[in-house]
C-alpha cells in the first residue's frame, strides 16, 4: 500500500517531472527489455528466420555443393521433384511409417498407463522402466536393436528359435524391415506417451470412479466411459505431436538399415539429406524438403481442424 | 514493509548487476578470442600442415605411425592429422570445406572420387615439375593407376596405393580340401563351376562352408564383388551424362545370378555381412573370403594359416576391381606457396616409405617399392601384387566411387537379388534405370 500511494503524490504534486521521468523510465524499460530478448530473438533470427528464407531461395537455383552451376531456375526444381520416383517413393515410405508407427505407439502407451494407474505396487519402478529407454542416443538404441535382429547372432532369433519359430530376417527382408524399425522406435519413445498418459489419468478425480462404483459400474465400464473421456484431450494432443515425430522419421532408420533393403525404408528426410549432402544438389534437395514443410503444413492443419469441430 | 523502489539508490540494482554481469561476458569472451589468435600465432616458425584423411582401424595406425616418422625426419614442416570417418560424411565434409575457403592443405580421397571433385573446382591439380624436385615421377607409378590420376589431361591424384578385391584362403583347409598345387598355393581355377567345386571341398573340411563373402546392407561389397566378375567378361560400364547408360545386360544378369548361385548356404552363407563373414572365416569355419585387402591384418593377426591372390579368372578376362587412396590438393582460395611445397615433400616421404603401408594390405602404387626386395618378402602381400596391374576403378561419373551413393543405390536394387528374392534382370533394369535418371539429371559438379 505505501508504494502506490507515495508514487501517486509524487505523480500530483510534480506532473511535469514525473511525465518527463515516466517516459524515460518506460523508454529504458523498452530497451532492457529488447537487450533480454535479443539473445533469443538473434539466435531465433540466425538459425530459424535466416535458414527458412535461404532455404527457399536456394529452391529456386541449382546451387550444389561444390558452388558450380548456382543460377536461378524457377520452379525447376519443383518440377523435377514432382515428377521423381524416388521422392514419392520416400514420402510413401515415410507416411507407411508414420501410420503404422501412430497407432500403437498411441494405444500401447495408453495400455501401459492404464496397468501402472490401476494401482500395480511399486508404481515409481514401472514409470522408471517404461519411461527410461526414451532417455537413451538414438544411435544407442538403434546399435541395440541391430545387433539383436542380427540374423545369425541376433538374441530375437535366439529366442524364437528356442520356441519353434523359424529365422527372421529382420533387417533385411523388405516385407519384415520397416516393421523392424517401428519396433525399436516403439520400445525406444513409447516411455513419453505413456507418461502423458499416466498423468492425465491421475489429474481424473477420484470422485467419478467413486459414483460409478456406486451405480454398480464395472471396470471395463469405467474406464470407457470415465477414463478415455476424460483423457481425451490428452490423446488429441499425443496423437498430434506423434504424427509429426514419425514425419520426421531419420536417425533409426540411417543407422539400422541405411534405407534398404532395396530403398523400402529410405524415408524423405534421408532422401532430402542424401540429394543435397552425398548428392551435392543443394537447391534440388532444399525444393524436395519444401515440399515436405507443405506437407506437414497440410497434415497440422488437418489435425487441428477436426480436433476443433470435435472440441466444439 | 515494502519500500519503493529507487533507481537513484546508491546500492546496486539487480539490472545493473545483470548489465554489468553481461559487458564482463563478452569482454572475457573477446579475450579468450584474442589469446586465441595470439596462442596459434606464436606457435613456431615450423610450418603446420593440416592434413585430412579417412583411415580408421589398423590403416589409420599406420598410417599415424607414418605420420608420426615424416614428421620427426625434418624440422621445417610438422603434419596435423585430422581423421574423419569414411564414407559419405568424409565426402560431404571436406567438399563442404574446399567450397567454404577452409579447406587443409592435403588430403586423401578415394581416387574414383577424384572425377567427381576435380572439375568443379574443389581441387587444384599436382604440378609434375615440382613432384619431380622431390624425386617422384609418372614411371613411378602402375600404369593404371596413373592413367586413372588424370582429369581432363591434368593429374588430380596421387596414389598412395591401391586396394583391389581379392581372394584370402585358409592353407591347411584347402590343403585338405585337396585344392592346392604343387607350389603349395590354391589350383589355378578358371571356371566358375570349378571354383564352385573348391569350395564344396573346402565345406566338406571346415563343416561349415567354403566361401565367406559380407555383403548384407553393404553395397560397397556388392558391388566389388559384381564389378570384378563383370569385368572378367570383358565387358564395361559407360556413363555419360545427358546419355543412357552403356552396360551389358546379359553380362549383368549371367553375373549376378552366379554370386545369387554361391549363396546357397553350403557354398556360403545368404546371411552373411562383413561382420559375420570377417569372423567365419578368422574362426576358421570357412576356406575362403572375398574381401579388400585391407582385412589382411585381421586375418593374420587371428592366427588363420593364411595366403592371398586375386580373384581368380573365372570368366576369361582378368580383372580385379581396386580403389586408391590418393592425396589431393583441396583447392585454396589463397594460396601459401611454402605450405604447399612442403604437402608435396611430405607426400613424396610417404610415398617413398609406403612399404609400411604395404603391412597393412594394400599394394604400394610407388613402384620402386614394390620392386624392392623387402617388399618381394612380404607374405603374403607378395601374392597378390599382381592384382596392381588388372585394376578397375568405377565407372567415372559425378556420383561413383566409394562411399558414394552409387554403391547404396546398387545395394538398393540387387540385396534382394542376392537373396533370391528377386529375378537379376529386374534387380539389373531397375539398377540400370536408377543409373539413367541420375545422368539424366544436370550435373551439380
Amino acid at each position: 500500500m505505501s508504494a502506490s500511494t507515495s508514487i501517486r503524490s509524487v505523480s500530483t504534486q510534480q506532473a511535469p517531472a514525473a511525465e518527463n521521468k515516466h517516459a524515460a523510465r518506460s523508454r529504458r524499460d523498452r530497451i532492457h527489455g529488447w537487450s533480454f530478448m535479443a539473445p533469443f530473438l538473434l539466435f531465433f533470427g540466425l538459425f530459424l528466420i535466416w535458414p527458412l528464407i535461404h532455404g527457399i531461395v536456394m529452391s529456386f537455383t541449382g546451387k550444389s555443393l561444390t558452388g558450380a552451376n548456382s543460377s536461378f531456375l524457377g520452379f525447376a526444381n519443383y518440377a523435377e521433384a514432382l515428377g521423381d520416383v524416388d521422392m514419392w517413393h520416400a514420402l510413401g515410405n515415410t507416411l507407411y511409417f508414420t501410420v503404422i508407427s501412430t497407432v500403437p505407439l498411441v494405444l500401447v502407451a495408453l495400455l501401459m498407463a492404464a496397468l501402472v494407474n490401476m494401482g500395480l505396487p511399486a508404481q515409481w519402478l514401472w514409470r522408471l522402466s517404461f519411461f527410461a529407454p526414451f532417455l537413451l542416443a538414438s544411435t544407442v538404441v538403434s546399435l541395440f536393436f541391430v545387433w539383436m535382429f542380427n540374423p545369425q547372432l541376433g538374441l530375437v532369433n535366439e529366442v524364437l528359435s528356442k520356441v519353434g519359430i523359424a529365422p527372421v530376417d529382420w533387417l533385411n527382408n523388405p516385407d519384415i524391415a520397416m516393421w523392424s524399425i517401428v519396433i525399436a522406435t516403439l520400445w525406444w519413445t513409447v516411455g513419453f506417451n505413456f507418461l502423458l498418459y499416466l498423468a492425465a489419468m491421475q489429474n481424473i478425480p477420484q470422485a467419478h470412479f467413486e459414483a460409478a462404483s456406486l451405480d454398480g459400474a464395472g471396470g471395463w465400464r469405467q474406464f470407457f466411459s470415465i477414463t478415455l473421456p476424460q483423457i481425451n484431450q490428452t490423446t488429441i494432443m499425443i496423437v498430434i505431436l506423434q504424427v509429426l515425430a514419425s514425419l520426421k522419421i531419420f536417425d533409426q532408420v540411417y543407422q539400422m538399415t541405411g534405407g534398404g533393403p532395396g530403398g523400402t525404408t529410405r524415408t524423405i528426410v534421408q532422401y532430402i539429406f542424401e540429394t543435397g549432402f552425398t548428392g551435392y544438389r543443394l537447391g534440388y534437395s532444399a525444393a524436395i524438403s519444401y515440399i515436405f514443410f507443405g506437407l506437414i503444413v497440410v497434415v497440422s492443419i488437418a489435425q487441428f481442424a477436426i480436433t476443433r469441430k470435435r472440441s466444439a | 514493509m515494502h519500500q519503493p523502489r529507487d533507481n537513484s539508490s546508491p546500492g546496486l540494482s539487480r539490472r545493473q548487476l545483470l548489465r554489468g554481469g553481461g559487458l564482463a561476458l563478452a569482454g572475457l569472451g573477446a579475450a579468450g578470442l584474442l589469446s586465441g589468435c595470439g596462442g596459434s600465432a606464436a606457435a613456431s616458425e615450423t610450418a603446420q600442415l593440416r592434413f585430412w584423411h579417412l583411415l580408421s582401424g589398423g590403416d589409420g595406425i599406420k598410417m599415424a605411425a607414418m605420420i608420426d616418422s615424416a614428421n620427426s625426419s625434418q624440422s621445417a614442416w610438422h603434419v596435423n592429422p585430422t581423421v574423419l570417418a569414411w564414407g559419405a560424411p568424409y565426402y560431404t565434409k571436406l567438399a563442404m570445406a574446399s567450397a567454404g575457403g577452409r579447406p587443409p592443405e592435403l588430403a586423401i580421397m578415394h581416387a574414383a572420387r577424384v572425377p567427381g571433385y576435380a572439375p568443379g573446382g574443389l581441387l587444384d591439380p599436382w604440378d609434375l615439375d615440382l613432384l619431380a624436385e622431390n624425386g617422384v615421377t609418372p614411371e613411378d607409378f602402375a600404369p593404371r593407376i596413373w592413367e586413372n590420376s588424370q582429369v581432363d589431361g591434368a593429374v588430380f591424384s596421387i596414389s598412395l596405393d591401391s586396394h583391389p578385391f581379392i581372394l584370402m584362403y585358409n592353407t591347411e583347409v584347402a590343403d585338405k580340401a585337396g585344392v592346392l598345387g604343387s607350389n603349395g598355393q590354391l589350383e589355378e581355377i578358371t571356371s566358375p563351376d570349378r571354383f564352385k567345386e573348391a569350395a564344396l571341398e573346402m565345406s566338406k573340411v571346415t563343416g561349415q562352408h567354403g566361401l565367406s563373402y559380407g555383403y548384407l546392407n553393404d553395397g560397397a561389397q556388392m558391388w566389388r564383388m559384381f564389378y570384378t566378375l563383370y569385368l572378367q567378361h570383358g565387358a564395361a560400364i559407360e556413363l555419360v551424362p545427358g546419355q543412357k547408360a552403356k552396360v551389358d545386360r546379359d553380362v549383368a544378369v549371367d553375373v549376378l545370378e552366379y554370386i545369387g548361385s554361391l549363396l546357397d548356404d553350403k557354398i556360403a552363407t545368404a546371411s552373411g555381412d562383413g561382420g559375420t563373414a570377417i569372423a567365419e572365416f578368422a574362426g576358421q569355419d570357412s576356406g575362403m573370403i572375398v574381401s579388400g585387402v585391407w582385412e589382411l591384418p585381421t586375418m593374420i593377426n587371428a592366427g588363420v594359416p593364411l595366403d592371398a591372390m586375386p580373384i581368380p579368372t573365372l570368366f576369361g578376362t582378368p580383372a580385379a576391381f581396386a580403389d586408391s587412396h590418393a592425396f589431393v590438393l583441396p583447392h585454396q582460395k589463397s594460396l601459401d606457396e611454402q605450405k604447399r611445397r612442403d604437402s608435396y615433400a611430405f607426400v613424396a616421404a610417404l610415398l617413398k616409405g609406403s612399404i609400411n603401408w604395404a603391412q597393412a594390405g594394400h599394394i604400394p602404387a610407388y613402384q620402386p617399392v614394390v620392386r624392392s626386395a623387402a617388399y618381394k618378402e612380404l607374405m603374403p602381400q607378395a601374392h597378390y601384387a599382381g592384382a596392381a596391374d588388372i585394376i578397375n576403378y568405377d565407372p567415372r561419373a559425378w556420383f561413383t566411387g566409394s562411399g558414394s551413393d552409387f554403391q547404396a543405390y546398387f545395394a538398393d536394387n540387387i540385396q534382394n537379388v542376392f537373396l533370391g528374392r528377386t529375378a537379376a534382370k529386374d534387380g539389373w533394369d531397375s539398377f540400370v534405370k536408377r543409373l539413367d535418371t541420375l545422368l539424366s539429371k544436370p550435373n551439380p559438379v
